[in-house]
């Protein structure tokens, strides 16, 4: 029914199982939105917030998928500034990966604000000393660029294509995308490093807090490197979900490998960076400021010293080093796990980062704070997930996400005229073939 | 010329509470909820859901019976000046400027009509002395009627905080200036807990004015940072360098030692009775 | 259609992009935050014109002055009153939530008639004038009977203006059958009485004493005049004097105090009478004051040789012996030692054997009627009235002996014993009930509510939807304090006799009338001889007539304090008895011991008194109760203290449930382990539990009244209660 909105030459399931997956996911969407409008009319007391925890699930929700959205940015440096061509195969993908955990953030973030009606606030009265202002231009500017550069895939689909107007747009748009490709780079360096900076700027808050250069705490530093590091983990990994969900390969095997090698080389040398950072803090920041590494790490229910090895060697150096070797970067098994726990050691950082700093006693007589958020705090994290699938399942339903599906996956000649028809129309357009521009 | 001089030299408005003196009574967190249109709810058990500018914590020296021993720790906003003036935890992060530090006084204020309740801020403060209206403030029916109105009601979804009673210093200026520009006096100028505490643990004014008594009991060290010389007064979590303004006193050495952090092999009482001129 | 869609797209693009370069979306974005910033739903307290009344705090015994600012017509801060001579600024957190009872929703605000049963809430709303002739009906009938005695009156003093009305309403009627609630100024007159023959009220100079010795007072809990406490305990640090404070478990006050003396319940009178004897045997006493001050010196220090040498009490009171000799000896030696007593807040009156023993300490070092001592001040006397006019009826009921068995050759030392309630209410058939919450506030809860079922006929003046106004037949309405005119007569806890004045802050809000006015009613309709007792039009012309010229000075000043006034020793020898017939028979007396026995009940239950928790006629107003710790109530779940020690033996972890039973009542609790509670004593606060009142306080702990009984002092009758036995599991 629907077949004049998807892309020529390739395979999509009938509408009726994409309406009934779409009603699946949008009943989890439903529920998150309901929350959300909990949230929104009676307000946050619908939270298992407190004020111990006035960042609590959201927080760590937004850092996480602003991490993993790291791949938009990264992927996009590696093609259009250092030139890594092979990577075009994929970053339409990275950029729709980009887009919805970069709206997710901010949709995140317009929940968890007490007045969400005041928060442009934050740009008219802005603080320019503040970690949030600067996070909060940087995101909000980098959420243009990420718009920016979908815009053209959504004019890329076969009935919108067919407006001269929006053909031109998206061939113009194409056109200028190594600008905003770098534009978006610069603002990510910022905006992750700058949610880094949340944390380490604390100085009231001996666990999260690092020192600086410049302006800018050694957090600052690891965030935006983790981010470049795990969000093409991230890109893969969705990449190999929606493969193995479409039952498609969709991506080839040489794209594949590079971004995972670019992937884990700078895991590797992130988390040695990390680690570097963490032996600094252990004997020389925290003890400054009267606490012994280990009183992190002690008397309460969750926090051990797990988490340390969990997120560095588990999330880090295993994984870093699975994807630099080359036998094991290919072998498929091996590689996937490797994406999922990098995935789980960079939210896990989020996490600790930000929920942790919160735990932590720091009077002297105070105690540990516990937290578990209410199920609206979780249905509303969840929300933005189903909206993800969504949009992943239009946009790959009707958009030509994967330049090269087409190839890998080639379908019965349909009757001649209107093959015929197709390549004609496919070859006078070759040289505004957007994706491949 | 000295006359001169006074006017323009700004204030640090801060607190020394005496904790051999503070007996947990509460009557200063009351006089401050009465004071500042604190709200409350049915269930304030909650302690992390419970809005106290200023709260009193018991401290316990840890010991079994008959060693042990409890000593109260009022704390209000700490007011910190940070390690430059005006580079508070709270006001350094807030990013919308809804939290400001005044250099003419040394008060953090809380600006709640542009505060969005992003509630960085709370994050950033290691004493707690920040609150999230997680509700809307209701009243039961008729009591709205003692509501001052000198200090607004906060509405939901935002930050309030101690503002060391800020009206009363609007209040005492106004007066001052209308009566020839003057200063403000000492007795001017005196919050609502420490006019209510009924044991006269705490003491108000400026930090600045050696002719104040808060000046004279903590004998802050203009060039180590604000240390109080006075070898049985110090601050709240000194060494995370806050730089506050409430300075606390107390003859025993366990208590004094609960209001920082030591590693292990440290000597804190030699840290604490150190004098700063070193 | 290729155009159509074009134009359509363009048109909507076109749109989007021309509607925000208009100001349309940047003014409905504004729009949003300012209506954010002014939510009609959050209140916004109209300003007006400032002002400030002075007036007397009435919420607790203490008498504080204090300053209330208003705003137009509305009162909207308590403070403290400078310069006062009792809190001098200083106020505690009741004083400071006194708005919220003035504008509380639990207030009663106009008569009210029970319909439904006892107890269940439902009333009907009537005039004054139905609740008048309601209640001088039901007591004209009574009397009809010629059983005027069977008219009682529960108020919580017998000075002043208000209580000496209703006093004269029962003298008038007929009845001796007015109580005062118990508290250790019952103890104190008694002691006062017995030694010095005086009638009056005891002054505590703890301004200028230097080493104060407290059994158990909980001067920084509310005792006495509380604000004044803290004031001379934090003056007494400024000056490097000496508290030491004597009781099984770390209160504030032991916290706070230079020596805590952690004795075993109930041996308080032990331990100082060891200390007399070491004062005496290391010749410390004021000898010079003994031989010429006092008499029957010589038997009291037999007495102590013979019973109450440090060693022989040591066990008893877990004080070691040396201990006992070393705070003994520096309390004879400060210049101006002082020896205080009744537990907490003196709620209870304890034996009369521990008051004597603690009075007798004072003697010894000479500082009775002295400097930093204590005083003995008679009765208040600016109250002159004519005597009542007596009819038949009432004479003949006057004659009768007083149902709690006070003044009789039983009980020759007690005033009144309201913890005989409960067998006195088989003769009540009407009771008054002021100003004071007994169903709550009273030992044995249940005991008390049995004794009020058997009361045909309840009238209760609370302000407040109490627990007591709760169980009443007919509630007629007090104005509360800050809408009405009062003396204030401070007995216990001031230095000097004091009186201060209550006034007006805000005219009255409700249908409410001074319970003056209404004593003053109901004895006009009762007509006759009662009627004729009041010669006064309305309250306010008998507090005028009845302060005469201390009206003016009280109006200006707000508090008459007289310093010069002769602290008095009445004896026929004008001596201080330290030892008599009389008092050899109390000092002989049985110790009191916390009811049940050891083996059901292994642990004892004491409990405690804190200053968040009002635990008298006021209940605690929501700002109090937001105060109190997540470690006294969580939820609605209350805690019991308990070493960790002893929790250990049970097996109890911080913050289990468990069951808490003594002879007396069970309850469901939360265990708080604490290092400050001494082994095998288990402790629980008064003022939680309430059952009445609204949300902010009903429901949330347990009402430790419940679970402890009173007992009565052998010497006295005087609920000498001062713990249970009890088992937790
Ligand atoms: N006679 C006369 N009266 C007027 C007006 C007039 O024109 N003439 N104008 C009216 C108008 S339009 C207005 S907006 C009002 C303005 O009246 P106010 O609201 O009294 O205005 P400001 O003087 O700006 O006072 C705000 C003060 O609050 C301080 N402050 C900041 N943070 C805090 C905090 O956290 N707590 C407390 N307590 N204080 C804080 C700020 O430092 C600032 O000094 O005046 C009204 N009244
Ligand atoms: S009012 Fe004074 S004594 Fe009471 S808790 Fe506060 S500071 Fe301490
Ligand atoms: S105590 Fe907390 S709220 Fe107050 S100034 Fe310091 S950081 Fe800010
Ligand atoms: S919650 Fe309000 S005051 Fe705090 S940082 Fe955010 S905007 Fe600033
Ligand atoms: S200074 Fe004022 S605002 Fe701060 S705690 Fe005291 S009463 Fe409250
Ligand atoms: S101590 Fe008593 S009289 Fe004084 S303010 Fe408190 S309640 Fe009122």
């Amino acid at each position: 029914m629907d077949s004049a909105l998807i892309p020529e030459g390739v395979k999509r399931c009938s509408l009726p199982k994409f309406l009934l997956g779409l009603v699946v996911v949008g009943a989890v969407l439903a529920w998150g939105v309901y929350a959300m409008l909990l949230c929104w009319i009676k307000g946050l007391n619908q939270t298992n917030m407190n004020d111990y925890y006035g960042f609590a699930l959201w927080i760590w929700a937004d850092l996480a998928v602003i991490a993993l959205g790291g791949g938009a940015f990264f992927s996009g440096l590696l093609k259009y500034i250092i030139g890594k061509d092979e990577l075009k195969h994929i970053i339409n993908y990275a950029v729709l990966i980009g887009f919805i955990c970069y709206s997710s953030a901010l949709l995140i973030l317009a929940i968890d604000v007490g007045q969400p009606l005041r928060s442009w606030f934050i740009f008219w009265h802005a603080n320019i000393h503040s970690m949030l202002t600067e996070v909060a231009f940087c995101l909000s500017c980098y959420f243009a660029v990420l718009t920016i550069e979908y815009i053209p895939l959504i004019l890329e689909n076969r009935q919108i294509d067919k407006v001269p107007f929006f053909h031109n747009l998206s061939h113009n748009m194409h056109g200028a995308m190594a600008v905003f490709a770098a534009t978006g780079a610069f603002l990510s360096f910022f905006h992750q490093g700058s949610l880094g900076g949340v944390a380490g700027v604390l100085f009231g808050r001996p666990f999260a807090f690092r020192e600086h250069i410049l302006i800018w705490p050694y957090t600052f530093f690891l965030f935006t490197w983790s981010a470049a590091a795990y969000g093409p983990s991230f890109t893969l990994f969705i990449t190999w979900l929606t493969e193995k969900i479409t039952g498609k390969k969709l991506v080839k095997d040489n794209v594949v490998y590079l971004l995972a090698k670019i992937s884990g080389w700078m895991i590797i040398t992130y988390i040695a960076a990390k680690s570097i950072d963490t032996l600094h803090w252990m004997n020389s920041t925290a003890p400054a400021q009267g606490f012994d590494w280990s009183f992190f790490y002690q008397n309460n229910p969750l926090y051990g010293k797990w988490i340390l090895f969990t997120e560095i060697v588990l999330g880090g150096f295993v994984p870093g080093l699975i994807l630099i070797i080359k036998p094991t970067r290919e072998n498929s098994f091996l590689r996937v796990t490797a994406l999922v726990l990098g995935i789980i050691g960079v939210c896990l950082n989020r996490w600790v980062m930000i929920l942790q700093t919160m735990a932590v006693p720091v009077l002297s007589f105070d105690t540990w704070a516990m937290y578990i958020p209410s199920w609206q705090e979780i249905a509303t994290t969840i929300l933005p997930v189903a909206y993800g699938v969504i949009l992943v399942m239009i946009s790959y339903r009707y958009l030509p996400i994967f330049p090269q599906e087409r190839e890998l996956n080639p379908i019965e000649p349909e009757p001649v005229e209107a093959a015929e028809a197709e390549a004609k129309e496919a070859s006078t357009s070759e040289d505004l073939q957007p994706a491949e521009a | 010329m000295k006359h001169a001089q006074t006017q323009h030299r700004p204030k640090r408005y801060g607190m020394v509470i005496d904790l051999d003196k503070c007996t947990g009574c509460g009557a200063c967190m009351v006089a401050c909820f009465s004071e500042n249109n604190v709200p409350f709810k049915a269930d304030e058990s909650d302690k992390r859901l419970s809005i106290t500018w200023m709260k009193v914590y018991k401290v316990t020296n840890g010991e079994s019976f008959p060693n042990a021993d409890v000593c109260y720790f009022p704390r209000p906003c700490q007011h910190c000046a940070g390690q430059h003036e005006g580079h508070s935890p709270c006001v350094s992060v807030c990013p919308a400027t809804a939290t400001d530090y005044s250099k003419e006084t040394g008060i953090v204020s809380q600006i709640y009509t542009r505060c969005f309740g992003c509630r960085y801020c709370m994050g950033a403060c290691p004493y707690h002395a920040r609150y999230f209206n997680w509700w809307d403030p209701v009243w039961p029916k008729g009591m709205e009627q003692y509501l001052s109105p000198n200090v607004s009601p906060r509405m939901r979804g935002i930050v309030e905080k101690c503002s060391f009673c800020f009206h009363r210093y609007q209040l005492a200026r106004n007066k001052a200036f209308k009566e020839g520009h003057r200063e403000v006096k000492e007795n001017e100028y005196q919050t609502a807990c420490t006019q209510a505490c009924p044991a006269g643990a705490i003491t108000f004014g400026d930090l600045n004015n050696p002719d104040h008594k808060v000046h004279q009991l903590a004998q802050p060290d203009v060039h180590h940072g604000y240390k109080a010389k006075n070898p049985l007064a110090f601050r709240l979590l000194e060494r995370l360098g806050t730089n506050t303004k409430v300075y606390y006193m107390s003859s025993r050495e366990w208590v004094r030692k609960a209001g920082d952090n030591y590693l292990a092999d440290e000597n804190p009482g030699e840290h604490v009775q150190e004098p700063s001129g070193h | 259609m290729k155009l159509s869609r074009r134009c359509f797209l363009s048109l909507v693009v076109g749109g989007a992009a021309g509607t925000a370069l208009t100001p349309l979306p940047w003014k409905i974005t504004d729009d949003l935050s300012i209506w954010s910033q002014n939510w009609p739903w959050t209140p916004v307290p109209p300003d007006g014109a400032g002002s400030y009344v002075a007036s007397t705090c009435t919420l607790c015994p203490g008498g504080c002055g204090i300053s209330v600012r208003k705003i137009d017509d509305r009162a909207v801060k308590i403070e403290g009153a400078a310069g006062h001579p009792l809190n001098d600024g200083g106020v505690c957190m009741l004083g400071l939530s006194g708005l919220q009872l003035l504008y509380s929703p639990t207030r009663i605000q106009s008569p009210l008639k029970r319909v439904g049963e006892r107890g269940q809430g439902q009333w009907q709303t009537i005039t004054w004038k139905q609740a008048i002739g309601e209640v001088a009906g039901k007591l004209g009938d009574i009397r009809q009977q010629g059983k005027p005695e069977a008219l009682a009156c529960i108020a919580p003093k017998d000075t002043g203006t208000v209580a000496r009305l209703m006093d004269r309403l029962m003298a008038a009627y007929g009845s001796p059958n007015f109580f005062r609630t118990p508290s250790v100024e019952d103890a104190y007159e008694a002691v006062l009485y017995l030694t010095q023959g005086v009638v009056g009220h005891v002054g505590l100079d703890v301004e200028n004493a230097d080493f104060i010795l407290s059994f158990g007072s909980a001067l920084l809990d509310g005792y006495g005049s509380p604000v004044r406490m803290f004031r001379a305990n934090s003056r007494l640090k400024e000056m490097h004097g000496t508290v030491v404070q004597i009781e099984p478990r770390l209160s504030n006050t032991a916290a706070k105090a230079d020596r805590w003396l952690p004795l075993k319940p109930g041996t308080e009178a032990d331990l100082a009478l060891a200390m007399a004897h070491v004062i005496i045997a290391r010749n410390a006493a004021d000898r010079g004051f003994l031989e010429g001050q006092t008499q029957g010196f010589a038997a009291f220090m037999r007495m102590v040789q013979e019973r109450y040498t440090p060693q022989s009490v040591a066990a008893r009171t877990g004080i070691k012996a040396n201990v006992i000799e070393e705070v003994a000896m520096k309390f004879a030696a400060a210049k101006r030692p002082l020896a205080i007593c009744g537990r907490g807040k003196g709620q209870v009156p304890g034996s009369l054997k521990e008051a004597l023993a603690v009075h007798a300490l004072n003697a010894l070092v000479g500082n009775i009627n002295a400097t930093g001592g204590v005083t003995a001040f008679s009765a208040y006397d600016y109250i002159d009235w004519a005597d009542v006019v007596t009819d038949e009826v009432a004479a003949k009921g006057r004659q009768t002996p007083r149902l709690d068995g006070a003044g009789s050759d039983k009980y020759p030392n007690a005033r009144y014993l309201l913890n005989h309630l409960a067998d006195a209410a088989d003769n009540i058939q009407a009771l008054l009930v002021a100003e004071s919450n007994p169903c709550y506030a009273l030992p044995d809860t249940r005991g008390i509510k049995a004794a009020f079922d058997k009361i045909p006929f309840v009238v209760s003046f609370s302000s407040f939807m109490d627990e007591t106004a709760m169980n009443a037949d007919i509630i007629l309405p007090n104005h509360v304090y800050l809408e009405r005119f009062e003396d204030v007569p401070v007995t216990f806890g001031a230095g000097y006799p004091t009186v201060g004045l209550c006034r007006p802050v805000v005219e009255p809000l409700y249908h409410t009338q001074h319970l003056g006015d209404t004593i003053i009613q109901v004895a006009k309709a009762l007509k006759g001889s009662v009627g004729a007792s009041f010669p006064w039009p309305d309250y306010k012309t008998c507090l005028k007539q009845s302060l005469g010229d201390k009206w003016d000075i009280l109006k200006q000043k707000g508090v008459w304090v007289d310093a010069s006034a002769n602290p008095g020793i009445e004896t026929a020898s004008g001596k201080i008895v330290l030892m008599d017939d009389t008092l050899g028979a109390v000092y002989t007396a049985d110790e009191v011991p916390a009811p049940g026995d050891a083996a059901t009940y292994p642990l004892v239950l004491v409990p405690y008194d804190s200053i968040r928790l009002s635990s008298r006629y006021i209940g605690d107003p929501p700002f109090m109760v937001k105060t109190v710790s997540d470690r006294i109530v969580k939820g609605h779940d209350g805690f019991v203290e308990i070493n960790p020690e002893t929790a250990a033996k049970l097996s109890l972890a911080d913050g289990q449930m468990a069951t808490l039973t003594t002879p007396v009542g069970e309850a469901r609790v939360r265990v708080n382990l604490d290092n400050g509670i001494m082994p095998d004593v288990v402790a629980m606060p008064r003022g939680l539990g309430h059952t009445a009142y609204d949300e902010f306080l009903a429901g949330k702990g347990v009402n430790v009244n419940q679970l402890v009984g009173s007992v009565d002092d052998p010497a006295s009758g005087l609920d000498a209660a001062w713990g249970i036995r009890a088992k937790l599991a």
